[in-house]
């Protein structure tokens, strides 16, 4: 039983709506924040993209492989979301 | 919508408010990191003022207290920093208190916060599966026993597990000097708090002491390094398995659809099963059969995996 049955009060409904809007809210900042962070990505992402082909990706563990230039991605022409 | 992808998202930037909710005594202030708009499911921050009183009491939701900082009294038993407690459902916590007062993380799960004053257990209580340990002091850091697992110097202390959906809830920490050079995505939801110390992850940046996030299944996470390492919290709903890779754009419906590709040549047999029996409710016969009971998703081979039948009554 990972939750008893039973009847929220009307004070527990508001509290409920009330944090829903901030929780909105605080979504949307983190997005514009994380939009605002793009062209520091594209860099980390060229920096890993390199990395992998010269000391390699994690396989399992310690394990690596090195990645060859044909195997790495190309950035598709959609736009690029880290926030879902 | 259950909880939306809140990440990162950093306690520090914000204010503690005051728990005005029905049945929560006074000198209680949280900060809400997530919620769950369906059930009210909710984790939180929160701050014991000092001198702290609350009577023994029960949620109808089963909850999960880690305390961060300071000392929380209860019982006749004083617990510090790094002490956990599962109390599931219905189970009464005796009498706390909180003398200098404390910072904890509190989880509610499936339903939203509530405290009932009571000495005695609700009737459907699980007091069985009650624990409480302080993980600092009386647990001890283990490899992570994933395959494929996280890179060398990622070490766990697992505080919860629930046999039946694997989900847990564990201390984590990253080595002075920890990287990881993949990208990886879960088909679980998962949570963590950064206790101490900043962790890096490409598609993010930095996550600070205070860090938080809640990542719904499949979406992309990683590279990973942490200069001087971290300590954290961490929790899954369900298995978590690492999909590793190193494309980084690829989007929650492709990761998705690779899982799905992978279970279906890791177990052929039972993918084929799932999707070609027509009336499609799966029994463990390890646990209660919750379709003789009505409730328990399944499909009729039309789609619809979340299609619950009403409980049936019986005929006087």
């Amino acid at each position: 039983m990972k939750l008893i049955p039973h009847r929220r009060s009307r004070e527990t409904e508001v509290w409920l709506r009330k944090e829903t809007l901030e929780q909105t809210k605080r979504y949307k900042k983190i997005v514009r924040e994380q939009d605002a962070l793009a062209p520091k990505r594209d860099r980390w992402i060229a920096d890993f993209l390199e990395r992998i082909q010269t000391r390699g990706v994690h396989v399992h563990f310690d394990q690596m492989r090195k990645v060859r230039p044909e195997e790495i991605p190309s950035k598709p022409k959609r736009k690029f979301r880290v926030v879902f | 919508m259950a909880r939306p992808h809140i990440e990162p998202f950093v306690d520090r930037d914000v204010s503690f408010k005051k728990m005005t909710l029905p049945g929560f005594p006074k000198g209680m202030q949280y900060k809400m990191l997530s919620l769950d708009t369906d059930d009210g499911a909710c984790t939180m921050t929160v701050l014991y003022e000092p001198g702290y009183k609350q009577p023994p009491g029960m949620s109808y939701a089963e909850y999960e207290l880690f305390i961060q900082s300071g000392s929380i009294t209860v019982g006749s038993k004083t617990w510090g920093p790094g002490s956990y407690f599962m109390v599931p459902a219905g189970v009464t916590l005796e009498a706390m208190s909180s003398p200098r007062g404390a910072t904890a993380l509190l989880f509610f799960n499936y339903g939203e916060p509530s405290f009932v004053e009571s000495d005695t257990d609700h009737a459907k209580a699980e007091r069985h599966r009650f624990a409480a340990v302080n993980s600092y002091d009386n647990m001890q850091w283990t490899s992570t026993n994933f395959y494929p697992a996280t890179a060398p110097g990622c070490l766990v202390k697992v505080l919860k597990f629930d046999q039946r959906t694997q989900g847990f809830t564990f201390l984590y920490c990253m080595t002075p000097n920890f990287w990881q050079d993949n990208i990886s995505y879960h088909d679980c939801c998962e949570e963590a708090y950064h206790i101490w110390g900043t962790s890096w992850m490409m598609q993010f940046g930095d996550l600070p002491t205070g860090g938080y996030f809640y990542r719904p299944p499949y979406i992309n996470h990683g590279a990973f390094a942490s200069k001087l390492g971290i300590l954290a919290i961490g929790r899954t709903d369900t298995q978590l398995y690492n999909h590793f890779h190193f494309n980084p754009w690829t989007n929650v419906e492709e990761n998705r659809e690779r899982a799905a590709s992978r279970m279906q040549h890791w177990k052929p047999d039972l993918y084929k099963w799932v999707n070609t029996q027509g009336h499609n409710h799966p029994v463990d016969f390890e646990f209660d059969h919750g379709h003789a009971h009505g409730d328990m998703p399944h499909h009729h081979g039309d789609g619809t995996v979340e299609h619950k039948h009403t409980k049936k009554r019986r005929r006087k």
